[in-house]
């Protein structure tokens, strides 16, 4: 089996270095993907040329993700929510109290631990706001600066991480409980399809932000903006709750209590 | 030519550093030491080449006049300073809870060469380590 799998390894390795000998070079202005098909049409000319013209973004990456192939970017939050589901489903038990488990109280060991924590919570403290803050920064700036959904997403998933670092997992759970993570995780989605949805109930096609002006008494252009940015935040709630949620779970073997 | 002086004294000043702290990490007996190489070398180096870079940034400028034109310069700058900050809080806590998850994990400080020392009765009379 093992031998199988080098050759299957050594094969695949070998035709992905062949396949590269036939890539353009690095930044060849004529290449199909830079100048388009001969005699075709360019998308990514056109990206470069039209989005600011289109959407009113300056971030073209962003405009790319969110709005030109919005599809792409939904099913990944989809994605991502499902394997946070996953392991929602495959870990967590509902009857905690295994018996492997040690029963200990949390949090309360001897007088130097607690002196040990007052570092560590002290740093927190001062951090966590401004990780909290920037992170929010990030999403609702996606836009016009490097960032977005994602990114901000994991920092606000990991500041959470950090508080139940520092302190115990129950100190993270009373500030984000379970029941808060899952529905915001599904919120997150709920908001992304629902610009979608809102855009067919307006006789478009799904996440054809421009028909949204109707509803925000924008023009078309900034429509697309302001949904880019709608979308952004619900990207953000997906990945923020299934950052957490994957952590609580695996770190505790689905029993949510606290452990280190 | 000052400001190119003073900016690459800091950051050779803060590789000389980054070279002690990986010497000491490699050549240190035991985990707290080179801990210790490690958490002190980084820190200080980290804040001497970023605040040489944001010394760099003061190039584009030129005089107080020119300050007021280019207040970007002085947005990148504060950034820089802000990165500073946040090194120094946050680079010595991460390597007093290495420190810290080590005690209560039981690892041993080196002292003179052998592996018996004063902290270990010490140690054995604290409560029992909560990990």
């Amino acid at each position: 089996m093992k031998k199988f799998a080098l050759v299957a390894v050594i094969v695949t390795g070998s035709l992905l270095l062949y396949a590269v000998g036939d890539f353009p070079a690095f930044g060849d202005a004529k290449s199909p993907a830079n100048a388009g098909v001969e005699g075709g049409f360019s998308v990514s000319r056109y990206y470069i040329t039209e989005t600011a013209a289109d959407t009113a973004v300056p971030n073209i990456v962003t405009a790319v993700l969110a709005d030109y192939r919005g599809y792409d970017t939904f099913f990944e939050t989809t994605v991502i929510f499902i394997a946070g589901l996953a392991i929602f489903a495959i870990l967590r038990v509902a009857n905690p109290g295994a018996p492997d488990r040690r029963d200990r109280p949390s949090s309360d060991s001897g007088v130097e631990g607690d002196h040990n924590r007052v570092i560590i919570g002290m740093t927190c403290r001062l951090l966590i706001p401004v990780i909290q803050l920037f992170a929010l920064y990030v999403v609702a700036h996606g836009h016009h600066s490097p960032g977005g959904g994602f990114q901000g997403g994991v920092m606000l998933g990991a500041s959470f991480i950090l508080i139940a670092i520092a302190s115990d997992l129950d100190t993270a759970l009373r500030r984000f409980s379970e029941r808060r993570y899952l529905a915001l995780g599904c919120v997150g989605i709920l908001i992304y399809g629902g610009f979608g949805l809102l855009c067919q109930l307006l006789d478009r096609h799904f996440l054809d932000y421009g028909v949204l002006h109707k509803l925000m008494g924008v023009t078309p252009v900034m429509a697309r903006s302001h949904s880019m940015l709608g979308v952004e935040i619900g990207v953000a709630f997906t990945v923020t709750s299934v950052m957490f949620a994957i952590y609580a779970n695996l770190s505790t073997r689905g029993e949510l209590r606290s452990g280190l | 030519m000052i400001v190119t002086l003073l900016s690459v004294v800091l950051i050779l000043a803060g590789l000389v550093f980054f070279l002690g702290a990986a010497v000491g990490l490699v050549r240190f007996p035991d985990f707290y030491t080179r801990m210790h190489a490690a958490g002190k070398g980084d820190t200080l180096s980290s804040l001497l080449v970023v605040l040489g870079l944001a010394v760099w940034r003061l190039h584009d400028v030129h005089g107080l006049a020119g300050l007021r034109e280019h207040w970007s310069i002085l947005l990148v700058i504060l950034k820089l300073l802000a990165i500073c900050a946040f090194i120094m809080i946050t680079s010595p806590t991460a390597t007093h809870a290495l420190m810290d998850a080590g005690f209560e994990d039981g690892i041993d400080p080196v002292i003179d060469g052998e592996n018996n020392n004063a902290l270990h009765g010490r140690r054995a009379q604290a409560p029992p380590a909560d990990s």
